[in-house]
């Protein structure tokens, strides 16, 4: 890796928290709630209700929020605002629906400067999480934000490229710093 | 006269190799018992320097050396002082090259007190050469070392040598510089904590030559750092070098208050740099900065108020600057770091108040409150706003009453907004108010709460209303955390019940007949005044006893209310959620009672549950109708009035053992009750209420209960539980009150428990019942919140290891024999419940017997006695990891099998049960981590392929589950 720093001193962001009022009741209860009628309730219905709660867009979010920055180990792309929420869409054609189908997955991810040589190596970590942690059935794209990058069509082939991914995942050295930064900051 | 023969005797073998050994032996007792003069210290040295040669002797013989030298500048030093520059100059001789680290404890020792006793002035590099060379130390003690000498007492001796003179500085400097940038972090740390004792010996001059070296090898560790420990001490460090550069500065001008202005030098080129570099206070290097500023303020008082002169400026400035408003956040996270520094200052004194006004930050107050006010408003800045205010609130003489007032206001116009604030910023909140509260509770007391009480509505919002229903959470929930203290908890309780009355009151509209949001409404308020009531009697505090009469009857009354006026239909009052929490508000009042008051509090309970005269406990409006009878344990009483027997129940297990209850004969009552519990209860919270009340009473007045304990239950028992033509659903309910009682019995260490305890097994031929009697055995033993000693139950120590050493082998032995195999099933069961009942120390040692029976229950087709051995192996886990060989051997030999079993109950196809599910990948998730590679290896490509189909689950929890586990296995390599 090279020891010259693309972005020495890139912008931090304040992670989104999810609020509302998980922290007082379970979801679509309109009750508070309370541990003795809860663990109660547990037991006669066990959660075992057939719902389905299918994978959405702040589930997928969730996967790679965490992952931390290759140059700043300390902190995360969403720190960074490499990645973001709304920049996952997707279609999901639930297992439910005949599998013909394959469900398809578009991560966008901002660098933080238009010379950082570590992209590849972010698109790489994201791609790596995301096939580690989604159903096989997600066909998954993985691009820079349109304009954030100067080389944009070329990382954007390169991180996409099954044969190029699998080559680099054999590499030993590089394999270790992606688990670190899998493994999440260090801060 | 015979020591002197001795030290000439000695001294004149020391020249010889065959007999220099004993004679350092000699000299070693001689200096160490005897008076030496000091002609024949001098004498000795000379000798040491002048025939021993340190390379020829092993390290015993050298300690023997260095011994005899201690011992003498210990006691002799003036004289050894009197042989001058020799002395030090043979001694350096004598001690360079030493390796060894016994020697080298002695050896620092000795080089400290030259360096400060002796004239050393021309032997200064010499001594530098011989205590740094050992500079930063690496030594690492064997295992098993039997000297005891850590890497840490070298580097505590040889850090002592070091600094010991100012005339190091030159030399050391420059070396520890070099060290930092070079060296791994461990020995960064030590040079840094090295420096930071160094520089006030060294002094100011030498460090203001270096100044600006150091400081740009210290902002690499603060900028760039390794580590957090690192960066800490690197700024530790910063401290130090400011603080010694200017102390002599801030002395030499005993004047009232050193001009700001006047700062020059390292500390006004470093602050300038951090400024800069806050210009933009969004960047990730703003961070390091300010910590370089907060450290500034706890240096020297001319460069804390330089600092802070520069720096709040700054902020303010770019605060208000419309340009910079999207970097708000950030400014004001900065800014509340520097208030929280320059409160946390070591420059004050804790135990001076400090005057009005006199305060580093009184000059910049009102600036900084204004910004924070402002930094209230908007959604963004309001969490680190909130931080900075409590910084200020805090910073003791800063602000006068009136400003903690305006402080109180604005936070108050935030709660009275939207309120759709995240966690953080109500955390935020609540601490603010604590810290003011611990001045003045006067401003929350008059103006927060009252808004906080007027904001409940009187009617629950619909059941739509989200936004409604949030908000009276949010509400309740700072109610709840900020009425704690005596004189707040009584407003809560007036506000609080008076609303309860208001709400329950609501009849049904042609409108809305939903009452559901009524009652949960009710229920999150009772809810408030149970969880405050909880806290407090955690506390201990005093007061909770007078709710006796304060709330008590008031709750009485409010659900008498609604089950005596309701004429069978739903009654919000009579609900029996919310007659739970009542419950559990009644057990903690009356637990905290005398028993004389609890005498009479049964008298009237006994009254009211019995003799239908409801108004002994009940008290308030409107009136309870006299026509309708109470009589809630009656087989044929309506369901909202047995709901209440709930409350009856939880009195009477606080009850201490000397109060009997009100009733002729005890037997007969509890009698009365168990068969109640059983045939007439109509839920099974109801009935589990019961079996309490009876185990309670069993628990603490057996000796007066022979014809319960010896005639009544045996003759049940018989009669129903072991009658193979009773129902089975009847048969069930008398093993759970069965097992009720005998934990009484059990947990007071009363002989009876052994025998109440060998009818459980005497049904495991049973097929019909036999699951649920082992259920029931291993239950015995769970934790409970009955029979405990705040509800006065008498309870013996280590009463569940004695019942589980006793038991577990009657169940391992029942499990390993062959024959019947529902019979067998019946005892793996028992030892699944039984298990789960235990700390994992009580069974660890029987472990390889216990994992083949465990993985056999793993069979068994019931999801949760599944889950319960998983959630057992999860819990011996941990000690197994510990001793990697030990536990593991029995892990590693059923690693195959775990895994393909495992993997089957992740699977949502094979397996319903969310529970299970979870916690079969959250072992899996482990597993890499217990057994060895080698051993392992051949299942991971299995593991990775299966996960795979359980990443697409339907529950999101256990997906998030399957991504863990499948991580770890990706990672697993050898």
């Amino acid at each position: 890796m090279s020891s010259e720093a693309f972005n020495p001193n890139p912008t931090v962001f304040v992670p989104t928290k999810s609020k509302g009022s998980s922290a007082f009741a379970k979801r679509n209860s309109i009750w508070l709630n309370d541990l003795e009628i809860d663990s109660r309730e547990d037991e006669e219905d066990d959660a075992e209700s057939g719902d389905v709660e299918e994978i959405d867009q702040d589930e997928i979010f969730d996967l790679i929020r965490t992952i931390s920055d290759p140059e700043h180990r300390s902190m995360t792309l969403e720190q960074l605002a490499v990645v973001s929420a709304p920049q996952i869409t997707f279609h999901d054609s639930a297992p439910s629906g005949g599998n013909s189908r394959s469900s398809r997955l578009t991560v966008e991810f901002t660098p933080t400067v238009p010379h950082c040589g570590m992209s590849t190596f972010i698109g790489l970590s994201i791609r790596v999480r995301l096939l580690r942690s989604l159903p096989n059935r997600f066909k998954v794209d993985i691009r820079v934000k349109p304009g954030s990058h100067q080389s944009e069509n070329a990382l954007n082939k390169q991180l996409n490229d099954k044969e190029r991914v699998a080559a680099a995942l054999e590499n030993p050295a590089l394999l270790e710093v992606l688990e670190q930064c899998l493994a999440g900051a260090t801060d | 006269m015979s020591v002197k023969t001795l030290v000439t005797f000695f001294r004149g073998k020391l020249d010889d190799t065959e007999t220099i050994i004993p004679a350092l032996q000699g000299l070693v007792s001689l200096v160490g018992t005897s008076n030496i003069t000091s002609q024949e210290a001098e004498e000795i040295v000379r000798s040491l320097f002048q025939h021993v040669k340190m390379k020829a002797l092993v390290q015993s013989q050298r300690f023997k050396v260095f011994t005899i030298v201690d011992i003498l500048i210990a006691r002799q030093r003036d004289a050894l002082k009197g042989m001058g520059k020799a002395f030090v100059a043979d001694y350096i001789n004598l001690a360079d090259g030493e390796k060894d680290p016994r020697n080298l404890m002695v050896a620092f020792a000795i080089a400290r007190v030259l360096l400060i006793e002796f004239d050393v002035s021309s032997h200064i590099e010499d001594l530098f050469n011989i205590t740094f060379c050992y500079f930063p130390i690496t030594f690492r003690p064997p295992p098993d070392d039997p000297y005891g000498i850590t890497s840490e007492d070298l580097k505590k001796n040889l850090r002592l040598a070091l600094t010991a003179t100012p005339a190091f500085g030159p030399f050391a400097i420059p070396l520890f510089m070099e060290k930092l940038i070079a060296g791994s972090p461990t020995t960064k740390r030590d040079t840094l904590q090295t420096m930071i004792e160094a520089f006030p010996i060294y002094g100011a001059a030498v460090t203001r030559t270096h100044a600006r070296k150091l400081w740009n090898s210290l902002k690499l560790e603060i900028f760039q750092p390794t580590d957090s420990d690192t960066e800490n001490d690197a700024l530790k460090t910063t401290q130090a070098l400011i603080q010694t550069i200017y102390r002599e500065t801030d002395q030499t001008q005993p004047g009232p208050e050193p001009i700001s202005e006047e700062i020059e030098g390292l500390a006004k080129e470093a602050c300038e740099e951090c400024i800069r570099i806050l210009k933009e206070p969004e960047k990730s290097q703003a961070k390091p900065a300010t910590k370089v500023i907060c450290a500034f303020m706890s240096t020297t008082p001319s460069v804390s108020r330089y600092t802070l002169a520069q720096a709040v400026p700054h902020f303010v400035r770019l605060f208000l600057d419309p340009d910079e408003s999207s970097n708000r956040a950030p400014m004001s996270r900065l800014l509340a770091d520097v208030v929280i520094a320059a409160r946390d200052s070591t420059l004050l004194d804790p135990t001076v108040l400090p005057v009005q006004g006199e305060v580093f930050m009184s000059p910049y107050k009102d600036k900084v409150l204004g910004i924070f006010t402002v930094g209230l408003k908007t959604e963004n800045t309001r969490k680190y706003a909130l931080e900075g205010l409590k910084g200020l609130v805090t910073t003791r003489g800063l602000l006068t009453d009136e400003e903690l007032g305006f402080v109180v206001h604005n936070v108050n116009e935030v709660l009275s907004e939207n309120g759709d604030e995240d966690e953080d910023v109500s955390e935020a909140i609540l601490d603010l108010f604590a810290a003011i509260s611990a001045i003045t509770p006067r401003h929350i007391s008059q103006t927060t709460l009252p808004q906080l009480f007027a904001s409940l509505p009187d009617r629950a919002p619909d059941r739509n209303a989200d936004v409604e229903r949030l908000r009276y959470w949010r509400t309740l929930a700072f109610l709840r955390r900020l009425c704690v203290q005596s004189e707040l908890f009584e407003m809560l309780v007036v506000r609080l019940s008076t609303k309860l009355d208001l709400i329950c009151a609501f009849q049904p509209t042609p409108e809305t007949t939903d009452l559901e949001p009524t009652a949960a409404y009710a229920h999150s308020v009772l809810r408030t005044l149970g969880d405050t009531l909880a806290v407090k009697v955690d506390k201990g505090d005093a007061d909770v006893a007078k709710y006796v009469d304060r709330l008590m009857p008031r709750l009485f009354h409010l659900h008498f209310l609604g089950a005596l006026s309701s004429s069978g239909e739903y009654a919000v009052a009579a609900d029996a959620r919310l007659v739970t929490v009542t419950a559990q508000i009644v057990t903690l009042v009356v637990q905290v009672q005398q028993a004389q008051r609890q005498e009479a509090f049964a008298a009237s309970l006994f009254a009211a549950y019995f003799d239908g005269e409801v108004k002994k406990i009940a008290d308030g409006q409107p009136k309870l109708p006299d026509d309708v009878p109470f009589k809630p344990f009656a087989a044929e009483s309506p369901a909202s009035n047995k709901t209440l027997t709930v409350l009856f129940t939880a009195a009477s297990i606080a009850l201490h053992k000397e109060v009997a209850l009100p009733v002729p004969d005890e037997s007969v009552f509890l009698d009365t009750l168990l068969r109640w519990s059983i045939d007439n209860s109509a839920t099974s919270s109801q009935r589990e209420a019961g079996f309490h009340a009876v185990a309670s009473v069993v628990n603490k007045r057996p000796d007066g209960l022979n014809a319960f304990l010896d005639e009544k239950l045996p003759e049940l028992w018989t009669s129903q539980a072991a009658n193979v033509s009773v129902f089975a659903e009847k048969r069930r309910k008398v093993i759970v009150g069965w097992a009720q009682i005998t934990r009484a019995l059990l947990v007071r260490a009363n002989p009876l428990s052994a025998s109440f305890t060998d009818r459980f097994f005497e049904l495991f031929e049973d097929a019909e019942i036999s699951w649920d009697a082992a259920r029931a055995l291993g239950s015995i033993v769970a934790t409970d919140k009955v029979l405990t000693k705040r509800n006065h139950a008498v309870v013996k120590m280590l009463y569940a290891q004695k019942f589980f050493n006793s038991v577990l082998p009657r169940i391992v032995e029942g499990a390993k024999l062959s024959g019947n195999a529902s019979r067998q099933n019946a005892y793996l069961v028992a030892l699944t419940s039984l298990i789960k009942s235990m700390p994992k120390s009580a069974y660890t040692h029987e472990l390889p017997t216990l994992m083949p029976l465990l993985l056999r229950g793993l069979d068994l087709p019931d999801a949760d006695i599944r889950a319960n051995v998983i959630d057992t192996f999860l819990a011996t886990a941990d000690t197994a990891s510990e001793s990697k060989d030990q536990g593991n051997t029995v892990i590693s030999q059923h690693a195959a099998s775990l895994v393909s079993t495992m993997l089957k109950n992740a699977m949502v196809q094979e397996m319903p049960s969310t529970r299970l599910r979870i916690a079969a990948l959250r072992y899996l998730a482990i597993l890499p981590s217990l057994v060895r590679y080698d051993i392992l290896h051949p299942q991971k490509a299995i593991v990775v392929r299966e996960l795979a189909k359980v990443l697409d689950d339907p529950k999101k929890a256990v997906r998030k589950e399957a991504v863990e586990a499948r991580t770890i296995w990706f990672k697993f390599t050898g």
